[in-house]
C-alpha cells in the first residue's frame, strides 16, 4: 500500500524515484468537471474504458471524486463507453 | 426553482419534422409545468454513440438548460421514458460552480467558496514533501498565493 504512494515520500534506497504527480484539474483551476467534456475525461480512462486510479492519474481526492462522477454520467448517455474490447 | 441541464438522445430514424416536433413537445412540457427554458442546444446534432442502444449506433443529441421547480424532472423523465424515439436521457441539477468549458450566465459567487476551494489543493501540496523540487515548485507556489 505504502509502496503505491511512493510519490508522497522520498525513498532513499536505490531504484527509480516516482515523479510527484500534480492534479491536472487543480493546475487548470477547474471547479466543475463537465461530463460533456469527453476529450478531457478520456485522458483519465485506460484503453479498455476503465477509470484510472488516483495513483496513476495523480488527481487530488476532490477532483478524482468529481471526475469519476463525470465519467459515469458520460457513460450513461453514450458519450463514453462502459467497456472497450 | 433549481437549474437543470438535460441531455436526451433522439432516434435518428425519426424524420426532421417529427424530430422538431418532439423537441417542441419536450420544451412545451417544461414550460407548461412551471419551468423556464434557458436554452435548447442542438449543435451536437447527430453523433456516434459510444455503444449501441437498441441496436442503433447513432443518435441525435439535444441539450436543454432550464429552471424548474424540484418536482418537474421526475415528470419529465416519466414522459421521456414513455417516448420510444428517445433512446436515452439524463437530467442533471446544475451547481453554482461553473465549468470552464461552458461558461453560463454570471451569478454572484457563493460567499466563502473561493477560499475553501483553494485550501484543499494547497494542503495537498503542503503535505507532500517537495522531492522533485523542479517539477513541484511552480504549482506549490501558485496554490498558497491564491489562498491568501
Amino acid at each position: 500500500m505504502s509502496e503505491d504512494r511512493g510519490e508522497r515520500r522520498p525513498r532513499p534506497r536505490g531504484g527509480r524515484r516516482p515523479r510527484r504527480k500534480v492534479c491536472s484539474f487543480c493546475v487548470d483551476k477547474i471547479e466543475y468537471i463537465d461530463y460533456k467534456d469527453i476529450n478531457r475525461l478520456r485522458r483519465f480512462t485506460n484503453e479498455r474504458g476503465k477509470i484510472l486510479p488516483r495513483r496513476m492519474s495523480g488527481n487530488c481526492a476532490k477532483h478524482q471524486r468529481q471526475l469519476s462522477e463525470a465519467i459515469k454520467r458520460a457513460r450513461a448517455i453514450a458519450l463514453m463507453p462502459y467497456t472497450v474490447d | 426553482m433549481n437549474r437543470y441541464e438535460m441531455i436526451y438522445i433522439i432516434d435518428t430514424d425519426l424524420e426532421e419534422t417529427a424530430r422538431k416536433e418532439l423537441i417542441e413537445k419536450v420544451s412545451a412540457l417544461i414550460a407548461n409545468n412551471g419551468g423556464e427554458i434557458e436554452k435548447v442546444d442542438e449543435t451536437w446534432g447527430k453523433r456516434r454513440l459510444a455503444y449501441a442502444i437498441n441496436y442503433k449506433t447513432e443518435g441525435w443529441y439535444v441539450l436543454v438548460t432550464f429552471k424548474a421547480p424540484a418536482d418537474l424532472p421526475r415528470e419529465l423523465e416519466r414522459n421521456l421514458q414513455i417516448n420510444e424515439s428517445v433512446l436515452r436521457y439524463l437530467v442533471v441539477k446544475l451547481e453554482e460552480k461553473r465549468s470552464a468549458v461552458k461558461p453560463r450566465a454570471n451569478k454572484p459567487a457563493p460567499l466563502a467558496a473561493p477560499a475553501d476551494e483553494e485550501a484543499a489543493p494547497a494542503e495537498e501540496e503542503a503535505a507532500a514533501p517537495a522531492e522533485e523540487a523542479v517539477e513541484a515548485a511552480p504549482a506549490e507556489e501558485a496554490a498558497p498565493a491564491d489562498a491568501e
